[in-house]
């Protein structure tokens, strides 16, 4: 990727992109330069938010985002560069901005999963500004050519032209059995979705809450609340896990037999990164049985 | 004697003052616009007071911002009912008459909007993670309002609602068939909004338009029109059309960021 701001004496520890280091924030994911780095101690690192009216550099236009609660992506798109994203993010634009529909395969499956039927696309001259509707942080991922980031459904935000998306299974489905019914879960939705960059592209997300990254060595796990999964790199395998904690043998108010309660979680292993969010969807204690479910491991407590 | 003059309501203030005596903006902070010309609303510090007729009005909180009012004598406010946060017990409620009952009532608008008078301190909030907005209304001006995103007024000013016209905007512009109009005539007043997410501003001059989507509109000067236009684009399983609302000046228009998609077809 092009330098930005001179030559490459700083490179962002959030997005490893190198640059000048003369501006106040990183020209290709808008975190601050000055800041202190905030690492848990148990290895997640918080992502700083971009500060107010940071500006992002891709192709020869630029991103400036704006706000503090539900940040705004005001895009000046110069010549062609053009951008996609979700209809239902789009806010303002300017009048001479070319707008239309880009087609998807597969639109039945995706109205089934839920997932955006139809993809816009904006380009240039002028300006577009996009924003997501829940308090929360933008997250900006500059992409290497040929890299690959599996995003969860409905996070997406906006991407470069030359940033290909695409959507997989997700792989991590089960069902239960209570009493006489049988409910399919998909923890993370049916569908993941896919970029892979052709070139060097901008991927950006909105997060609920606040986003923390994580970068696994080969190998390492983790667990994690399935719904708060917010990116990974390709690269980064997930599994289902299921524990039974001790004594939570059957459903409050039940009488006779009862099921036990499980914890679901999302097995991460390296190598490569992780990005998870604060805010997330707390269905993920259940009260029945196991009948089937996607590769998967468990544990029983006590 | 040096002034400073608040650069988002334009009120004069005394030298060394950090914050706007009329809209409690901060003063010793750089206006924010970005590079297409949207000024941010300003944040206000915890605890900004302004002043209002004789009474003052202190913004408490960031999150969900708490507007708390010390009434004056003879000083009152309106408002719709569920934003009433709190009150002291001396304070009396009324009701403020409004016309067109059953239109509004047709068309989503707040049937019952209560008025308090002063003395005695009340307070306002919305439901959800925003910015209070304090607009300062100068005698003669005229606002248009979205639905439902006012806090608060100082009695001073009328409150009206109209209907949006042309039956694509009804249809298709996402603001129901009314706004709320607010309009001072003799003396200046103070309104409050409350925008989801955080809260924009810019100035078109005259003729000139920007397409906006219909949930993300705050606020507009009356002199603002509003249209809609149809995007070529179609979503969801039953096809529905992408209507945006073209805004064209000369005058204001307040975007909010966290918006309501509106989508209808």
């Amino acid at each position: 990727m092009t330098d930005a701001g001179g030559p490459g004496s700083y490179t962002c520890r959030y997005c490893r992109m190198s640059s000048g280091g003369t501006d106040l924030s990183c020209p290709f994911c808008g975190a601050p330069v000055d800041v202190t780095e905030r690492v848990t101690a148990s290895g997640w690192e918080e992502l700083p938010a971009i500060a107010d009216l940071a500006r992002i550099q891709f192709g020869r236009s630029d991103c400036q985002v704006s706000g503090l609660y539900v940040p705004v992506c005001d895009m000046n798109l110069a010549g062609d560069d053009w951008v996609f994203f979700s209809h239902n993010v789009l806010l303002w634009c300017d009048t001479q901005v070319e707008l239309d529909a880009l087609s998807l395969d597969g639109a039945w499956n995706r109205t089934l999963a839920g997932m955006p039927l139809v993809m816009m696309y904006a380009k240039g001259p002028g300006h577009v500004a996009l924003s997501h509707n829940v308090p929360g942080e933008t997250v900006a991922i500059p992409l290497h050519h040929g890299q690959i980031v599996d995003v969860l459904e409905h996070r997406f935000l906006a991407a470069t032209g030359n940033v290909s998306y695409t959507w997989a299974s997700s792989g991590v489905w089960f069902w239960t059995a209570s009493g006489g019914e049988r409910e399919q879960h998909l923890p993370i939705g049916r569908f993941i979705d896919r970029f892979t960059s052709e070139g060097n592209g901008l991927l950006l997300l909105h997060a609920p809450g606040n986003v923390f990254i994580r970068d696994l060595a080969p190998g390492q796990t983790i667990l994690i609340q399935p719904s708060a999964l917010l990116y990974k790199d390709a690269s980064v395998g997930l599994q289902l896990h299921f524990e039974y904690p001790a004594g939570a043998t059957q459903a409050p108010g039940s009488f006779g037999l009862g099921y036990r309660g499980f914890q679901t979680f999302l097995r991460l292993s390296g190598p490569g990164r992780v990005a998870v969010q604060s805010v997330w969807d707390n269905h993920s204690f259940h009260y029945a049985r196991i009948t089937s479910s996607s590769p998967s491991t468990q544990w029983a407590w006590g | 004697m040096e002034r400073i003059v608040c650069s988002w309501c334009r009120g004069q203030n005394e030298a060394g003052a950090e914050a706007c005596t009329w809209c409690g903006a901060p003063l010793d902070q750089a206006e924010k616009v970005t590079d297409s010309g949207w000024r941010e609303a300003p944040r206000l510090r915890d605890l900004a007071e302004f002043r209002f007729g004789n009474s003052t009005c202190q913004v408490e909180g960031e999150v969900v911002p708490v507007a708390e009012m010390n009434l004056a004598p003879g000083d009152g406010v309106f408002f719709e009912h569920h934003t009433l946060l709190w009150k002291d017990e001396s304070v009396p409620l009324g009701m403020l008459p409004t016309a067109g009952g059953m239109a509004r009532v047709l068309g989503g608008m707040p049937y019952v909007v209560t008025t308090a008078t002063g003395p005695g301190r009340i307070a306002f909030s919305r439901d959800a993670t925003g910015e209070v907005v304090v607009l300062h209304l100068h005698p003669s001006m005229e606002l248009d309002v979205r639905g439902h995103a006012f806090l608060v007024a100082s009695h001073s000013i009328r409150y009206s609602f109209i209907r949006i016209r042309g039956f694509n905007n009804i249809l298709h512009g996402g603001e129901g068939m009314y706004m709320d109009q607010f309009v001072t005539v003799g003396e200046p007043g103070i309104l409050l909004l409350h925008g989801y997410g955080n809260v924009f501003e810019r100035t078109l001059g005259p003729g000139e338009k920007i397409l906006l989507e219909p949930g993300g509109f705050l606020y507009k000067d009356s002199t603002v029109t509003m249209d809609v236009q149809q995007m070529p684009v179609r979503t969801g399983i039953f096809r529905h059309g992408l209507f945006l609302a073209e805004m064209t000046g000369p005058g204001r228009v307040g975007i909010q960021s966290m918006y309501l998609h509106h989508q209808v077809g």
